[in-house]
């Protein structure tokens, strides 16, 4: 689960941090559709180092290096199918990368932008408030449910649980006693949400105000700009090189 | 029996860049009753944590009966050493409360008959024999507890580490779990309780481990420390009850009466609860 800390926010003074979700946003889906329409390892390397770049330039590398702590354990199954099935560890090696380089594309966003922003920037595109609303809180979940998970995981253990012993059917037979007190008490906080939330009024006018609204500045453009070359590329390495 | 000995023990989280304890010496021998109290944020349950197992770590060393917790696994500390976390809904799955105390002996392989007599057992010391084929989560925040503590307590483990055990509890629930561990102790149990409650420490244990930003400020004689306006101030504690009445009266009241004189306290002044 610790792959979902690449998703957390961490408050950090950057460069990165003060720039509009929306320049952001836009970036990380270029960089995460290099990934989809690409399969060629110097694309995927070449979009990896630019990643590692923007996290170092965030100060958020040690999280999104702790966070591919989490998956290794994806890597090692796309490793041993790609082996048993195609029989090259090549492939393996290239879609192990295109996971990596799709993870840290949002990756970086996250964990530069503020849940708050990230509302702020989906009102400016006019998306309905309850949906703006369950996204960001969606958001601010996972954290939560990682710590819950943690906790779950750590009183089960101290009652003799252990995950790694037994074949598939037991491994997946003693999840049972982490997944249901996780589920109940995801079901019961989201009541108690929906409750806190009534009683201070959610819903009560259509139109809300923002006390902080979102303004474009030189650097996101910078990025914007950066997108849109990005852009290019891919339409001549598929379109013109015909590059896989 | 065992024995817990924390050597220059040093913890920091993975991600983090502080750490949470520094620096800390215990030995925990067999029979003692030892409260670890401190402000929100000292430590106490990281410590918790690393005495049995759940964490390791960063320096220094936490063995346990001469064997560091690197080399264990939580299963095996587990078996020794009982640890109650503060939310008893972070462990309920199962159907029934009997269920619910089975798992711990089913992960430790309990022959079928020895594990039937162990729950039958557990259930009458906790009071839940009536409650043996409920559902663990209709139960109210007072029987969750009992529940936790008895399904750890069904495999009879040496020591029995409980994280807050009456946060959220009404006097009635409170009085009712201090009871059950008070005879725990008595028949000589080792018990490590994680507190706010100065006054259920007081009640329950005659050791305290006072931490404060990580590192232990007071390691002794309960009554003693918690007579520290120093040390009280630096963890953000209250002076007990008892010792605040001792004080006020000029006399040393014996632990065996305080009960009593609660319960006279209690009848005279209604809403006086200690």
């Amino acid at each position: 689960m610790s792959f979902l800390r690449a998703f957390k926010y961490k408050r950090k003074d950057s460069l990165m941090h003060r720039l509009d979700p929306r320049s952001k946003f836009l970036l990380s889906i270029i960089l995460m559709s290099f990934s989809v329409v690409f399969l060629n390892a110097y694309i995927l390397l070449a979009i990896l180092i630019f990643q590692i770049v923007l996290l170092g330039l965030s100060k958020t590398l040690r999280e999104w290096v702790y966070s591919l702590r989490g998956l290794i354990f994806f890597f090692a199954i796309i490793f041993i199918t790609q082996m048993l099935f195609s029989g090259s560890l090549f492939t393996g090696f290239v879609l192990s990368l295109r996971l990596i380089v799709l993870s840290s594309s949002m990756s970086w966003f996250f964990l530069s932008s503020t849940p708050e922003d990230i509302g702020r920037a989906m009102s400016a595109a006019r998306i309905p408030m309850e949906l703006t609303f369950s996204f960001i809180m969606a958001i601010r979940f996972i954290p939560v449910i990682y710590d819950e998970f943690q906790s779950i995981y750590d009183a089960q253990r101290s009652r003799g649980l252990e995950l790694e012993k037994g074949g598939f059917r037991t491994k997946i037979r003693n999840l049972m006693p982490i997944l249901i007190p996780l589920l109940v008490g995801t079901i019961r906080r989201t009541y108690e949400i929906a409750d806190a939330m009534e009683v201070r009024a959610f819903g009560a006018s259509p139109k809300r105000t923002s006390y902080k609204p979102l303004k474009f500045r030189r650097g996101d453009y910078f990025l914007c700009l950066a997108s849109a070359i990005l852009a290019l590329i891919i339409v001549y390495l598929k379109l013109f090189l015909g590059l896989e | 029996m065992v024995e817990i000995v924390v050597e220059n023990l040093f913890f920091k989280y993975p991600e983090a860049e502080n750490y949470v304890l520094k620096n800390i010496n215990l030995i925990i021998k067999e029979g003692e009753s030892i409260a670890i109290l401190g402000e929100n944020g000292a430590g106490k349950t990281t410590l918790a944590k690393n005495l049995n197992g759940l964490l390791k770590p960063t320096q220094g060393s936490v063995k346990i009966d001469g064997v560091d917790t690197r080399n264990l696994s939580v299963a095996k500390i587990a078996r020794k050493i009982g640890f109650v976390c503060h939310n008893p809904d972070h462990q309920f799955f199962a159907e029934t409360v009997e269920e619910e105390i089975r798992f711990g002996l089913r992960n430790f392989g309990f022959p079928e008959n020895e594990a039937e007599r162990s729950i039958r057992e557990v259930l009458k010391t906790f009071g839940l024999e009536d409650y043996r084929f409920r559902n663990p989560f209709q139960l109210s925040g007072g029987e969750k507890k009992r529940l936790a503590i008895a399904s750890i307590m069904v495999w009879n483990p040496e020591l029995l580490i409980l994280d807050e055990p009456t946060i959220g509890m009404d006097y009635a629930q409170r009085l009712n779990i201090q009871r059950v561990l008070k005879k725990l102790v008595s028949e000589g149990r080792s018990i490590v309780v994680i507190t706010h409650d100065v006054d259920f420490a007081a009640s329950l244990c005659e050791r305290a481990i006072i931490l404060s930003k990580g590192e232990v400020i007071g390691d002794g004689c309960l009554r003693k420390l918690l007579s520290d306006s120093e040390v009280i101030e630096k963890a953000s504690l209250k002076k007990p009850f008892l010792i605040e009445l001792e004080e006020e009266l000029g006399f040393s009241i014996m632990e065996e009466d305080f009960d009593e004189i609660c319960d006279f306290l209690t009848r005279v002044f209604p809403k006086c609860h200690s």
